[in-house]
């Protein structure tokens, strides 16, 4: 069960992060002028073209990522590794 | 241990083969994020003190962000705790990661101030994946790594017999 949550909250924490990051960043990409997040200006100032992606969902989706990762860490306080989890880790870290 | 072998790319993952060098260039990239902030830090404390003016109006100017209602209400309701823990936090935080003491605290601080950098600053002229996500990125490594282990004071308090007997203290060590 303890080992489920580990993997869902990584997994989960990592999907946001790359969605936020590439994915999005792709569509930005495919969706054409401008390929960043700001929006493209003429000589006057005037906004002439808007990103296809709202900079907004994408630093949601990371912000929410690394909110999960805290989340996750703050569960790993309250409900530390197993003995057996704990051994393991240990022995990984004296092979280093 | 995730070991999955109909998946060739889940295997058993340590750090053992990154090398030696390794545990130096993250002491190295520890200490060099912890100058990077005890610098913006200390230069604002010698320049205004405690009332980094500044700080209030930033949040404010984060309006209609995805942090626009947080920093708004932290700009609203504690403008004078704003103007002082932002040249003093800064300062801590560098400190600590320069020492390697109390890292993974210190790198959650760091990580919150650049997620309101990154989010309000100069509206992604450079893009989404700028300086500052990277800036927000490295805290949270160093962080994950437990850097503070490496060449660190966190690996001298984690032996202290106060940290033996509360093990979660753990938690903000390394």
């Amino acid at each position: 069960m303890t080992d489920m949550i580990d993997k869902a909250a990584m997994a989960l924490s990592s999907t946001l992060l790359l969605a936020g990051i590439v994915v999005l960043g792709v569509v930005e990409i495919l969706d054409g002028v401008p390929y960043g997040a700001a929006p493209t200006t003429n000589e006057a100032g005037e906004v002439i073209a808007q990103p296809g992606i709202d900079p907004a969902i994408r630093t949601g989706l990371v912000l929410a990522g690394l909110a999960v990762l805290g989340l996750w860490g703050l569960y790993r306080v309250a409900v530390p590794a197993t003995g057996v989890e704990r051994r393991t880790a240990d022995a990984t870290a004296e092979t280093q | 241990m995730a070991y999955d072998v109909s998946n060739p790319l889940d295997g058993e993952f340590d750090l053992g083969r990154a090398g030696p060098f390794a545990p130096v260039w993250i002491a190295t990239l520890r200490v060099v994020v912890g100058w990077w902030f005890f610098h913006a830090g200390v230069t604002k404390l010698i320049e205004s003190g405690l009332n980094f003016t500044a700080g209030p109006g930033y949040l404010q100017g984060m309006s209609g962000t995805v942090l626009g209602p947080v920093a708004v209400w932290m700009a609203t309701t504690m403008p004078g705790v704003i103007e002082a823990i932002v040249p003093l936090a800064e300062t801590l935080i560098g400190l600590a990661l320069i020492a390697g003491a109390l890292v993974r605290l210190a790198s959650f601080g760091g990580a919150i101030f650049m997620a309101f950098f990154w989010v309000g600053n100069a509206e992604f002229g450079h893009g989404v994946v700028n300086g500052d996500l990277m800036g927000l990125l490295l805290f949270v490594t160093l962080l994950v790594l437990g850097a503070g282990r490496y060449y660190g004071l966190d690996a001298v308090f984690e032996r202290l017999e106060l940290v033996e007997n509360h093990p979660r203290l753990k938690h903000l060590l390394g």
